[in-house]
C-alpha cells in the first residue's frame, strides 16, 4: 500500500510540474517556499533558463533580469530566406531593474548592442506593480518604458515608445524573470542555422508572400559548427583550417554570445537570439573572455580573415 | 589550303597559350608582392604560425616565392621556337638561370615546404614528391642538353615546366573547384595539391607522345610546336 501512495504522490508532483511550465500564472504564494527552491536548481544545472516558477511577491523578487522579445507594434515585415523566416525585426530585451527605493526605480535595458540606463517611478495599484521609466534621452533611440507586474505573476508585460521618429518606434513585451550563469558548455541549437542574408546572392525574387530564396552555400554554417566548443577546449590548428567560412565566424560569435554580448550586427542578432540560453546582458564582454576563449579567438580570426581573403580568390590555401 | 588553315589554327592555339601565361604570370607576380616587403604575417604565412618563426622555413619559403617568380619567367622565354632559333646563347643563359634556379634554390625550398605543408600528409606526400620530380626532371633536361641529346632535353623541360606551371594551375583548379562545389577549404587542398601537378604532367605526356608519333609520321595535328 505504501508503494502505491508514494508512486501516486511522485506522479501528482510530475504531473504538476510538468503542466507548470508556462502556465504559472496566478500561482498563489503558499508556494513561496518551493520557489526559492527552484531557483537554487535552476542556477546550479539549467542556466540563463527562464525561471517560469518565479513568482512576483514584493519588490525584492522583481530585481534582476526580464528576458523577452522586443516586438513591434505593427508588422514591420519580416525577413524570409526561404528556408525560414530568418527575422521579423524582433530583438531578445533584457530590461534590467538594478534598484527600487520605496517609489524610485533604476534599472537599464540591454538590446540590439545598446546599452541603456533608465529611472522612473513605481506605483502599487492593489496587486499590479506598475513601472514608468524613461531613458536619458541623449540617444537616437531612447525612449520610455511602461511596464507592469502583477502580485502572484511571473510575467512583466508592457510597451516602450521611442522619443524619436525612428523605424519602429512602438514596441510591446512579455519577459520572464530569467538568472544568468556564463556557462563554457552551453551548446549551439541544432535546428537553428546561420544564414546570411546580406552576403548570400538572392536566387529567387520574393514572391507574392515575400519569401526570397537564397544560394546559402556560399556563407550559411554547416553541421561542422556543432563539432567544437571553443569555450571549453582548445581548438587546434587541424580542425580550424577545414572549417567555412560562416562555421568560422559563428563558432567565434558563440564565445561572446555564451557571455552574453548584445550583438549590434542584424544577422548575429537573429541567430543568437533564437538560442533559448542566450541573454543580452552587456555591450563588452572583453574582459569576461576565459583564457581558452581568447586564444580561440585569436586563432579562428586568423582563418577566418584568410577564408575571407582567400577561399575564393585565385590563390593557394 | 588545308596546311594553311592548319597553321592558322596554329597560330591561335599560340597566341592564345601565351595570353593565358602571360595573364596568369601576372597574378602569380601580384601573389609575389604580397611579400614585398618582406613580412611573415601576410597571406599564406598567416596560416603558417607554427612554423612561420623557424628561420630555415623562413629562408625556404621566401626564396621559393621570390626565386619562383624568375623560374617562370625564364621558363616562358625558353618555349619560343623563334628565340630558340635566333638567340641560342640567350637560350643558353635563360635555361641556366631556369635550371639552377630550380636545382639549387627553388627544388630544394619547395621540398622543406612540402614537408610541413598544411593538410597531413596528404599534402605533405604530394608536395614532397612534386619538388623531387620537378629536380629530377629538370636535372635530366640539362643533362641532356649537355650531351647535346636536344629532344630528349626538350621532352625532359618539358615536363619541368609543367611541374613548374604547377604553381598557375594548383590555384586555378582550387578557384574552380571552390567556384563549383564550395567545398571545406583543407579538403579543396588535399585535391588540388595532387591535381595541381598530376594533370599538368599528364597533359604534358601526351603533348610528347603526340609530337613524337609526328617525328614518324609527318605533322597532322594541330598542337602547337613549341
Amino acid at each position: 500500500m505504501n508503494v502505491f501512495k508514494s508512486v501516486f504522490i511522485l506522479s501528482a508532483i510530475v504531473l504538476l510540474q510538468g503542466c507548470g511550465g508556462n502556465l504559472i500564472k496566478n500561482k498563489d504564494t503558499s508556494q513561496e517556499s518551493a520557489k526559492s527552491e527552484t531557483l537554487a536548481v535552476n542556477k546550479a544545472t539549467a542556466p540563463n533558463q527562464a525561471t517560469t516558477n518565479l513568482t512576483v511577491s514584493d519588490t525584492k523578487d522583481i530585481l534582476g533580469y526580464w528576458v523577452g522579445m522586443f516586438k513591434p507594434d505593427k508588422n514591420a515585415g519580416y525577413i524570409s530566406t526561404g528556408e525560414e523566416d530568418a527575422w521579423n525585426f524582433e530583438n531578445k530585451i533584457n530590461l534590467s531593474i538594478d534598484q527600487i527605493d520605496n517609489d524610485q526605480v533604476k534599472g537599464h535595458s540591454v538590446v540590439a548592442g545598446n546599452d541603456r540606463p533608465f529611472a522612473g517611478k513605481l506605483t502599487k495599484d492593489g496587486k499590479i506593480f506598475h513601472f514608468s521609466v524613461k531613458e536619458p534621452g541623449d540617444d537616437k533611440y531612447d525612449g520610455a518604458f511602461d511596464f507592469y507586474i502583477i502580485q502572484g505573476d511571473s510575467t512583466l508585460t508592457g510597451t516602450w515608445k521611442a522619443n524619436n521618429k525612428i523605424n519602429i518606434p512602438n514596441r510591446h513585451y512579455n519577459l520572464k524573470k530569467t538568472i544568468f550563469r556564463y556557462d563554457p558548455n552551453v551548446e549551439l541549437d541544432k535546428g537553428n542555422r546561420y544564414i546570411d542574408w546580406v552576403k548570400n546572392k538572392k536566387v529567387s525574387p520574393n514572391d507574392r508572400q515575400y519569401r526570397a530564396a537564397y544560394d546559402v552555400s556560399y556563407f550559411t554554417t554547416t553541421y561542422d559548427l556543432y563539432k567544437y566548443n571553443p569555450s571549453d577546449s582548445l581548438l587546434t590548428v587541424e580542425q580550424v583550417s577545414n572549417l567555412k567560412k560562416a562555421d568560422l565566424f559563428i563558432l567565434r560569435n558563440s564565445i561572446y554570445a555564451r557571455h552574453g554580448y548584445s550583438f549590434k550586427n542584424q544577422q548575429l542578432r537573429a541567430y543568437f537570439d533564437r538560442e533559448p540560453w542566450y541573454i543580452p546582458i552587456s555591450t563588452d564582454v572583453k574582459s569576461e573572455l576565459t583564457d581558452i576563449e581568447k586564444k580561440n579567438i585569436e586563432l579562428l580570426m586568423r582563418y577566418e580573415k584568410n577564408a575571407k581573403e582567400y577561399y575564393d580568390v585565385f590563390g593557394r590555401g | 589550303m588545308e596546311i594553311a588553315a592548319n597553321l592558322y589554327l596554329n597560330k591561335i592555339w599560340r597566341i592564345v597559350w601565351y595570353a593565358f601565361l602571360v595573364f596568369f604570370s601576372y597574378l602569380m607576380l601580384l601573389i609575389t608582392l604580397q611579400y614585398i616587403p618582406l613580412r611573415t604575417d601576410v597571406a599564406f604565412l598567416r596560416v603558417k604560425e607554427e612554423i612561420a618563426d623557424k628561420l630555415y622555413y623562413r629562408v625556404a619559403f621566401f626564396s621559393h616565392v621570390y626565386t619562383g617568380m624568375f623560374i617562370l619567367l625564364a621558363g616562358m622565354l625558353q618555349l619560343p621556337a623563334y628565340i630558340r632559333a635566333r638567340f641560342p646563347a640567350f637560350h643558353t643563359w635563360c635555361g641556366r638561370v631556369y635550371a639552377y634556379g630550380i636545382i639549387l634554390v627553388t627544388g630544394p625550398a619547395g621540398l622543406i615546404m612540402g614537408f610541413y605543408a598544411n593538410g597531413g600528409w596528404i599534402s605533405k606526400i604530394a608536395f614532397c614528391l612534386l619538388a623531387f620530380l620537378w629536380v629530377a626532371f629538370t636535372y635530366k633536361g640539362v643533362a641532356a642538353a649537355i650531351s647535346r641529346n636536344l629532344v630528349v632535353h626538350q621532352n625532359w623541360m618539358y615536363r619541368s615546366y609543367a611541374l613548374t606551371l604547377s604553381a598557375i594551375s594548383l590555384r586555378l583548379w582550387k578557384w574552380v573547384i571552390v567556384l563549383l562545389f564550395e567545398p571545406r577549404p583543407m579538403d579543396a587542398y588535399h585535391i588540388v595539391s595532387w591535381l595541381g601537378w598530376v594533370g599538368n604532367l599528364l597533359i604534358v605526356e601526351f603533348y610528347i607522345y603526340v609530337r613524337s608519333r609526328e617525328r614518324f609520321f609527318g605533322s597532322q595535328s594541330v598542337i602547337p610546336q613549341g
